[in-house]
């Protein structure tokens, strides 16, 4: 430990610590561009300066080590004047083009401008001209004008990315961000350069020009890519999801989160395929109808099996509450011991960052809240010879798309009775007699565990026709909170889709069986006093970054 | 043949005072807008002459719409009320000498009542009925204040109209309207006609102010205050109703003025109009359009004072009521009897 | 109560002749009679319109210049618009401007005329025109595209040379 003096108050801090970094770890801010603290440091932006007592010049705080008894001033007049000579110097060939770029609002340089800034400029010559436009990677766009040469994507790329292909060409004011000839920046994390840039210079190629950021309400959830469940927030305007971007959590993904994650796990929210209304097969063809018609059909019908007759598919990608309610209709409603769910692995993906082989976000909550066959139950293979052979002659899927393995799409046809809860079209609701709509993750409240065993909150981004944004208390932007029926941005598109669980309620009642539960949190209640690894968690001790089950499979990494 | 005459007087002065609210109404708004620097209405006819026609049309094809909880038949009662009171008020003001006419004598003056003063006390305190039930009924906070208001202003007002008008009978001696326009056409020192608004300046102003407050109009507008009560007792009355209300108004100034006119200003008497040596005929139709010429100015004095003073705060109201006009009215009629006694 | 020198004097206690009130009253009366006779200020719309000065603030209007507008859709205007009036979706284009609205709406029904678009326009691209004659026959006739937004500059010259001379 050291004792240092940062502006006249003494502070213990660690002996091998940079100044930045003990002043960060005692709250006081000092402005910085190229450093990151997960970053190494690369000393070149100079806005750090501080001023040390019997230094005769300026120290950056990001380089230097702390000594005991080290006087640091970071307000004084001197640090002042270099941090508008620094501003200043920066702003000179910064194109200022805020208007058109999507870095506005968010932007390092614009809050450092507003804040350690003369607020106008004396340069009156023309500014250097550089490219714009340029496509680093499939994915990330960049605008060498808006550079300010701080190295963040460079480093990232080599030091977190493992994939050096970024580097500086020229000198001076002409500095240029390029990849090497022949390569391009298309490593699957490729796209946390656009929120380590602090300029405007590197911007998401799928994002471009969507929305202003001050546009979008975010909301706290987490991605369904894999079984990581890294932390994300969901940006959404007029109720249509725009960009996820990562959430600090060092538990679970640091502050990255892949493209995949990103770009694919969101699209299909506010798709055209959604399903909107619940729908039965008569003749063929699906007819929309309501929901109580549908429940009703469907309850007589499944009242025409036998036991024995009925096998369930849970979902690794459905949250532990629906799982949690889909195994106790099963089993306690229907009657059934066969019920598993279908593992979606893919080992080549894998990687040692963030990336996990097994594709679903809830693979193991599923298990936990007992997704698996009873005992003398079939599990998932035997169901399939089950159906082959005729002696399962109706199917329970809650959201997965079975039909997109072959195998099982060969005998599904087979079936009397497919019953699917699907939020889009696909292969499965094709076959399937009745289908019924069920809300995205980000159209719902629930609980998913990642593969350490950590129970995550999800929370409705999106509002579906029978949520209000308002009322409901979802995450809203000025235009959402005083829209009004006359205005555009008044009359978002909201689909007829409603969670898992309470579908299930509805139909267990129309079977006779009445579940007592009101809300998602009321099912977790359950969960959690019934399920032994759950023992004792809440949605409020679980929080925005998660607590780990009791049993954790995996040892956590910190 | 005397109820032939009767009622073609009443059909006749109906009639007069009907179209007169309707010019009333137009010269008004008229009126206003050019002490506004503004034009006013003048696109429906002739110089905007068929605008209230035209306004009159637009109320008669109003809905007529009544709250809920409001009750009903006070609230259709309210209007016949005040438009009522309003009518009948004139039934004794005389608005001519006698008349030769195909060899009778015609008295100008529906019903010739010997207690016509009494008479117009009478009446007046009954138009107060109209807009508190209006109020009341229309179940509306703001209309209830405006009744509650209205009742209140005339209570106050009505005592000091009707000390002022003592003077004026102690003068006379009578309560006969007819008498008392005839003390008036004698000259004073030979040269200064004996209207009363000579002989009894302090009753003139003190009952002119009082006339203000019993018709509601600015600077007493106060149960109706706009700004404050949205509009007082009428606010939940719409179409034809409320045209009732409007034209009780307007007939409540008209008839206003003709007792002004009446007790102060000489009646019909035309000063020196004998001395023109004109026929008895000709004689009754100056002093009848004499008469009509008077109600006029005081009407416009009426509508200038509307458009220049700003309404009274309810507190000064009610002193202006209580503590000063009621005194000075006092003191008016005491002074009065005392001189009388005296001489 | 009266104004002397700057200075702001309150009368306490009246005169008498104030408190008398009547030759207060007819000294309102004379004033009132006298406006009478003054000059009128009525327009005799629709025969006689009103002509308004560049500094007037009708319906915002979007330039238009060489076929294109000159909004590249940055949505400050839409940020500062204290009636929530305009919304503005952004897109990509092939000129050097790399952003256009693809959709520009503004609520007439919600403006206020208050020109803060105007003021916080960094293209000068939204400004106010001189129109004041709107007429809706429904709520969804009153949002205007950018069909009836787009002006020629040409058109709006004297109001772009305004916005010029008073910054």
């Amino acid at each position: 430990m050291a004792t240092i003096t940062i502006n006249g108050t003494e502070f213990q801090v660690d002996a091998k610590s940079t100044i930045i970094e003990a002043a960060r770890a005692n709250g006081i801010h000092i402005p910085h561009f190229c450093w990151h603290p997960k970053l190494s440091v690369s000393g070149n932006c100079r806005m750090c300066l501080v001023e040390v007592e019997q230094m005769p010049k300026l120290l950056i705080a990001c380089a230097t080590q702390v000594a005991d008894g080290m006087v640091v001033k970071t307000k004084s007049e001197r640090v002042i004047q270099a941090q508008k000579a620094v501003m200043e110097f920066l702003l000179i060939n910064h194109p200022l083009d805020c208007p058109i770029c999507d870095e506005a609002g968010e932007c390092k340089l614009q809050e450092y401008a507003y804040q350690y800034s003369v607020g106008y400029s004396r340069f009156e010559e023309d500014k250097v001209h550089k490219p714009k436009r340029v496509p680093l990677g499939p994915n990330v766009m960049l605008d060498v004008e808006r550079c300010i040469m701080c190295s963040r994507c460079i480093r990232f790329s080599e030091e977190i990315a493992k994939q050096p292909v970024l580097t500086f060409t020229q000198r001076g004011t002409h500095v240029v961000l390029t990849t090497f000839p022949g390569s391009e920046l298309d490593n699957p994390y490729s796209m946390n350069v656009i929120e380590l840039c602090p300029v405007g210079a590197l911007t998401s190629r799928d994002f471009r020009f969507k929305a202003r950021v001050w546009e979008m309400a975010a909301t706290e959830s987490v991605c369904n890519g894999c079984a990581r469940g890294c932390n994300m927030n969901i940006w959404t305007r007029n109720n249509e999801i725009l960009r996820l971007t990562p959430r600090q959590n060092e538990e679970v993904n640091s502050s990255w989160m892949c493209d995949y994650g990103r770009l694919e796990t969101f699209k299909h929210v506010n798709a055209s395929e959604r399903l909107s209304g619940p729908s039965v097969r008569v003749d063929r063809e699906l007819r929309s109808i309501g929901w109580e018609e549908t429940v009703s059909e469907l309850a007589s019908e499944l009242r025409g099996f036998r036991k024995n007759e009925i096998a369930g598919i849970g979902s690794a990608y459905a949250t532990n509450e629906d799982n949690f309610v889909f195994q106790r209709f099963i089993k306690e409603v229907l009657g059934s011991k066969h019920l598993d769910l279908l593992p979606h692995v893919i080992e080549q993906v894998e990687d040692d960052l963030l990336i996990k082989a097994d594709r679903t976000p809830n693979s193991l909550g599923a298990r936990n809240v007992g997704i698996e066959p009873s005992s003398g139950g079939l599990s998932a293979s035997g169901i399939r010879n089950a159906i082959n052979d005729g002696s399962i002659r109706a199917l329970y899927v809650l959201e997965d798309d079975i039909a997109a393995d072959p195998e099982w799409h060969s005998v599904l046809q087979k079936l009397r009775l497919l019953v699917v809860h699907s939020a889009v079209q696909n292969a499965t609701t094709a076959l399937a007699h009745v289908v019924l709509p069920a809300s995205t993750y980000a159209e719902k409240h629930g609980t998913i565990t990642n593969f350490q065993g950590r129970v995550q909150r999800l929370q409705p981004a999106v509002a579906t026709s029978e949520t209000d944004r308002r009322m409901d208390g979802l995450a809203a932007s000025r235009w959402d909170k005083f829209s009004s029926k006359n205005d555009r941005w008044g009359r978002p598109v909201k689909f007829d889709a409603r969670p898992s669980w309470r579908i299930l309620v509805s139909v267990a009642a129309a079977l006779g069986t009445r579940m007592k539960y009101n809300t998602a949190e009321d099912v977790f209640g359950e969960i959690a006093n019934v399920v032994p690894v759950y023992r004792g968690m809440s949605f409020a001790r679980i929080g925005s970054k998660g607590v780990l089950s009791k049993s954790s499979p995996v040892p956590v990494k910190t | 043949m005397d109820i032939l005459i009767a009622s073609t007087k009443i059909a006749v002065v109906l009639a007069a005072m009907l179209t007169s609210v309707v010019f009333l109404v137009l010269v008004e708004r008229r009126m206003s807008a050019f002490i506004q620097n503004r034009i006013g209405p003048n696109r429906v006819g002739p110089y905007g002459l068929l605008q209230s026609v035209a306004d009159v049309v637009k109320l008669l094809m109003k809905e007529d719409i009544v709250p809920a909880k409001a009750n009903k038949p006070l609230h259709d009662l309210a209007p016949i009320i005040s438009i009522a009171v309003a009518m009948t008020t004139f039934a004794v003001i005389p608005f001519g000498n006698a008349i030769e006419l195909f060899g009778t004598t015609i008295k100008l003056q529906i019903a010739d009542v010997n207690i016509g003063i009494l008479y117009i006390l009478a009446i007046t305190s009954l138009g107060v009925y109209g807009l508190t039930l209006a109020g009341w009924s229309s179940n509306n906070k703001y209309s209830l204040l405006g009744g509650l208001r209205s009742s209140a202003q005339m209570i106050s007002y009505e005592l000091s109209m009707g000390l002022a008008i003592i003077g004026v009978i102690l003068m006379a001696g009578t309560l006969r309207l007819d008498v008392i326009v005839e003390k008036q056409t004698e000259y004073l020192l030979g040269w200064l006609p004996a209207w009363n608004i000579f002989l009894q300046p302090v009753a003139f102003i003190t009952f002119f102010i009082a006339a203000f407050a019993e018709t509601n109009r600015l600077p007493f507008d106060l149960p109706e205050a706009e700004p404050e009560l949205v509009g007082g007792f009428h606010t939940e009355y719409t179409g034809l109703k409320f045209g009732l209300f409007f034209l009780a108004e307007y007939m409540n100034m008209i008839t206003a003025s003709a007792i002004v006119v009446t007790l102060f200003l000489g009646g019909w008497h035309l000063p020196y109009a004998d001395m023109l040596g004109l026929s008895g005929f000709a004689l009754s139709i100056l002093q009848v359009l004499t008469f009509c010429g008077k109600i006029v100015l005081v009407l416009l004095f009426f509508i200038a004072i509307r458009w220049t003073l700003p309404r009274f705060r309810y507190d000064q109201l009610m002193s202006l009521g209580w503590k000063v006009m009621l005194p000075l009215t006092l003191a008016n009629a005491l002074v009065t009897a005392l001189i009388l006694l005296a001489f | 109560m009266g104004r002397d020198n700057g200075k702001m004097i309150r009368t306490k206690d009246l005169t008498f002749w104030q408190k008398l009130y009547l030759p207060e009253v007819f000294k309102g009366l004379s004033l009132t009679l006298s406006q009478m006779f003054k000059p009128k200020f009525t327009y005799m719309y629709p025969e006689e319109r009103f002509q308004p000065p560049s500094s007037f603030r009708g319906r915002p209007i979007l330039v238009e210049e060489n076929g294109v507008e000159r909004c590249v859709a940055c949505g400050l205007c839409s940020r500062v618009c204290p009636a929530l009036a305009i919304e503005v979706q952004a897109s990509e284009t092939e000129l050097e401007k790399e952003r256009y609205p693809v959709r520009f709406e503004i609520n007439m029904v919600r403006c206020i005329f208050c020109g803060f678009c105007e003021e916080v326009c960094p293209e000068e691209a939204i400004i106010m025109s001189k129109e004041y004659e709107l007429v809706f026959s429904s709520q969804e006739e009153a949002i205007f595209g950018k069909e009836r937004l787009l002006t020629p500059a040409e058109q709006v010259r004297e109001r772009l040379e305004f916005l010029r001379n008073s910054r």
